[in-house]
C-alpha cells in the first residue's frame, strides 16, 4: 500500500544496506539458511534454475546455491530437504517425487510451460521434404507416422546390425526411456529397428547434431522445450492419439500387449520442499507465477547452446529485455529493485 | 574496467568451429570407418563371445588361469566367481563389455608395443611423447567424449577410442622401461656373437622385458575395464548401462550387481594377467608356497 515513490526510496536504502531488506525476506533466508536449487542439466532446466535464482537473490535478498547431481540424487535430497528448490519438474512422474509427495515432504507449485510440453519420434525436416539450400533430397517424402517406418527401415541404417534400423532412445535410466521401450512393442518396430540407447543426453544431442550438420537420415526421440527444437528443424512422427487405456500399457508398464498411445503432454512444475514453502511462501507464490511460452523459451534455449552462453547470462538478458513478461511474476513494489539489478 | 592481470584468452571458439568443420567434410568418411570397425571387428567378437556356451567360456579362462598360475584352489575360485556373475543374469553384458576390451588390448598391443620399443632406442623420440602419454592420462574424457561421437557415431566405436587414449599410455611406458633395463652386457654379448639387430630385439631384450611388459599389458587392462561406465554413457553396452542406469534411478541394488561383477573381472583379468609376467623363477616360489 505504499506509494511508488516511498517503495522508490526504500529500494535506494536497500541498496546501501541490506538490514532494510529484512522485512520482505522470507523466514527461510532471514534465518541465513541458503537456498538451494537442485543443478539440472538439459537448458531449459538451467535456464529456468537460473532465471529463478536471479529473483529469489535479487528480489527476495536470499543467498542461493546450486547443487549438482543426477536426477535421481538431487531429488532424493530435495525429499530430505537437503535442496530446496528442483526447477523444471516434468510433472513429478518419478516414484522419489510421487512417494515424497504423499508423505507430505515435498510439493509441486507452478506451471513453467504455458502449453505443456511434447514428446514424440522426429526425424530431421530435410528427410521428408528436403533442403534445396543444402542440395539434400527427401529420401522420405511419404513418411508421416510411427506405422510408416519398418518401410524405411534400410534409411536409418543401424551400423551394428545393418540389416535393422536404428531408433535413437532417450537416455539410459530416464522415463522416456521405459516409455520408448513399450513404445517399441505397441508399433512392433522391434523386428525392424534396434532400440539403441545412447547412454546421456550429451551423447543423443551429439549424435543427432552430427546427423544434421552431414544432413544424414537419423529417427531419434526428443521433446520440447529444448536447445534443439530451437536450432534445427524437426519433423514429429504421428502416433496414435493419446489414449487414456493404452497410456497406462506404457507409462510405467512392461507388458508386452503395450499398445500405441502418443505421450501426454506434461505440466512442467517446480519442486520445493515442504520446511522451505512453509519458511518462504513470498518465494512460492513467485515460483507459482512464473510462466512462460514455448515460442519465448525454445528460442532463448538455442541460442545459449549456440553461442556458449552461461545459463545465468541468459537469464540476466532475458530480465532486461522482458519487463513485461515477469513483472507479473514478482510484487509491484519489487519490479523497479528487480530492473535495476538487470543493468 | 577490467583491471584483472589477466589477458583474455580463449581458443573455445575456435575450436568448436574447427569440430564442426571436421563433422560436415570428413564425418561421412570417419562414420563409414567407425562402420567397418564394428561390423569387421567389434560385433564379430561380441557375437562370438555372446554365442559361446557359457561353460566353455568358463572352461576356457579355468584353462588359461592354471596355466598362469598353477594353483588349483585359486583356479577354481576365479572360474566360481565368473559363475557368480552369470548367477547375476549380467552374462550377457559381462561378454559385451569383455568384447570392448578385448577390441581396446588388442589395438593397444599393435600400437603400443612398436612405439615403446621406438621410444627405447631413440632417446630423442622418448622426449617428445613422454609429454603426449601425460596428457593422454590426464585429460578428462568427458571433454573429447562427445566431439568422437559427432565424429565416429555413436556406441561401441568411440568406447574404444576413448579407452584406447586413456589405456595405452602405460603399456608404452613399461615397454620402454623394460626394453631399456635389460642389461648393455647381455646385449653386446649377443652382439659380438654376431646377432643383427632385429635378433637382438626379437631373441634378447622382447623376452628379458617380458615381466615388464606383461606388467603394462595388465595396467592396459585394468584401465580398460575402468573405462566401462564412461563408455556407456556414449552408448556402449554391457556391464556399464547397469551401473548408469543405477546411477540414474538410484536404484543402488541394480548398479550394486554390475558393479561387482566389474570387480570380479577386474581381479580376474589382473590375477591371470600378471601371472604370465612372472619370471621361472618368481613362479616357482609362489607354488612353493603351496594353494
Amino acid at each position: 500500500m505504499r506509494t511508488p515513490l516511498i517503495s522508490t526510496l526504500a529500494l535506494a536504502a536497500a541498496a546501501f544496506t541490506l538490514p532494510a531488506l529484512a522485512q520482505t525476506k522470507p523466514a527461510w533466508c532471514a534465518a541465513d539458511k541458503p537456498v538451494k536449487f537442485a543443478g539440472i542439466t538439459w537448458e531449459s532446466g538451467q535456464f529456468y534454475t537460473e532465471l529463478a535464482r536471479f529473483f529469489v537473490e535479487n528480489g527476495f535478498g536470499c543467498k542461493t546455491e546450486i547443487v549438482p547431481g543426477s536426477t535421481a540424487v538431487t531429488e532424493t535430497a530435495l525429499v530430505s530437504n537437503d535442496l530446496q528448490v528442483w526447477m523444471e519438474q516434468w510433472g513429478g512422474r518419478t516414484d522419489i517425487i510421487r512417494k515424497g509427495k504423499e508423505a507430505g515432504k515435498v510439493d509441486l507449485v507452478g506451471s513453467l510451460l504455458k502449453d505443456g510440453t511434447v514428446e514424440g519420434w522426429y526425424v530431421p525436416e530435410y528427410v521428408v521434404k528436403g533442403d534445396a539450400k543444402r542440395n539434400i533430397k527427401a529420401v522420405a517424402p511419404d513418411l508421416k507416422s510411427v506405422a510408416d517406418l519398418p518401410k524405411y527401415k534400410d534409411l536409418f541404417k543401424d551400423d551394428e546390425d545393418p540389416s535393422k534400423g536404428r531408433f535413437l532412445n532417450c537416455p539410459t535410466g530416464w522415463d522416456c526411456e521405459k516409455n520408448n521401450n513399450q513404445k517399441m512393442k505397441a508399433y512392433k518396430l522391434n523386428a525392424t529397428y534396434t532400440n539403441f540407447k545412447p547412454g546421456t543426453g550429451g551423447a543423443l544431442d551429439a549424435t543427432i547434431a552430427s546427423a544434421v550438420e552431414r544432413g544424414r537420415p537419423i529417427l531419434f526421440y526428443y521433446w520440447s522445450p529444448a536447445g534443439l527444437m530451437g536450432k534445427y528443424k524437426f519433423v514429429q512422427l504421428q502416433e496414435p492419439a493419446f489414449n487414456e487405456a493404452c497410456w497406462k500399457t506404457i507409462f510405467g508398464s512392461t507388458t508386452d500387449e503395450a499398445c500405441g498411445s502418443a505421450t501426454p503432454s506434461t505440466n512442467l512444475s517446480v519442486g520445493v520442499s515442504t520446511p522451505f514453502k512453509k519458511d518462504a511462501p513470498e518465494v512460492i507464490k513467485f515460483l507459482s507465477a512464473l510462466q512462460m511460452s514455448g515460442d519465448q523459451l525454445n528460442p532463448i534455449i538455442a541460442e545459449m547452446g549456440e553461442k556458449k552462453t552461461p545459463a545465468a547470462d541468459m537469464a540476466k538478458k532475458f530480465v532486461a529485455n522482458n519487463k513485461a513478461i515477469w513483472s507479473t511474476w514478482v510484487p509491484a513494489s519489487m519490479v523497479a529493485q528487480i530492473e535495476a539489478k538487470a543493468k | 574496467m577490467d583491471t584483472s592481470v589477466f589477458l583474455k584468452i580463449s581458443f573455445a571458439d575456435a575450436l568448436n568451429a574447427w569440430i564442426e568443420s571436421i563433422v560436415v567434410n570428413y564425418g561421412d568418411f570417419l562414420h563409414e570407418v567407425s562402420a567397418f570397425l564394428l561390423q569387421t571387428l567389434l560385433v564379430p567378437i561380441e557375437k562370438f563371445l555372446i554365442a559361446a556356451p557359457p561353460v566353455a567360456v568358463l572352461a576356457f579362462i579355468g584353462v588359461v588361469a592354471w596355466f598362469g598360475l598353477r594353483r588349483v584352489g585359486l583356479t577354481v575360485a576365479f572360474v566360481a566367481s565368473l559363475y557368480f556373475i552369470g548367477c547375476l543374469g549380467l552374462w550377457e553384458k559381462t561378454m559385451q563389455t569383455l568384447a570392448i576390451m578385448l577390441v581396446s588390448i588388442i589395438l593397444c598391443l599393435i600400437a603400443g608395443l612398436p612405439i615403446g620399443i621406438l621410444m627405447a632406442r631413440h632417446r630423442w623420440l622418448s622426449r617428445v611423447l613422454t609429454p603426449v602419454l601425460d596428457v593422454m592420462q590426464t585429460f578428462p574424457m568427458f571433454v573429447y567424449m562427445l566431439p568422437a561421437v559427432m565424429l565416429f557415431s555413436i556406441g561401441k566405436v568411440p568406447a574404444v577410442i576413448a579407452t584406447l587414449i586413456y589405456s595405452l599410455p602405460p603399456l608404452i611406458r613399461l615397454t620402454e622401461l623394460g626394453i631399456r633395463q635389460v642389461d648393455a652386457e647381455v646385449r653386446e654379448a649377443a652382439t659380438s656373437f654376431g646377432a643383427s639387430t632385429w635378433q637382438i630385439l626379437l631373441w634378447v631384450q622382447l623376452p628379458l622385458a617380458r615381466p615388464s611388459i606383461m606388467a603394462g599389458i595388465n595396467q592396459t587392462t585394468m584401465m580398460a575395464l575402468a573405462m566401462v561406465v564412461v563408455a556407456s554413457m556414449i552408448g556402449a553396452r554391457g556391464l556399464g548401462e547397469d551401473i548408469l542406469h543405477g546411477l540414474t534411478n538410484l536404484d543402488f541394488g541394480k548398479g550394486a550387481h554390475a558393479g561387482v561383477a566389474v570387480v570380479i573381472l577386474a581381479i580376474v583379468i589382473d590375477r591371470i594377467s600378471q601371472s604370465y609376467g612372472l619370471t621361472a623363477r618368481q613362479r616357482a616360489a609362489l607354488s612353493k608356497k603351496g594353494g
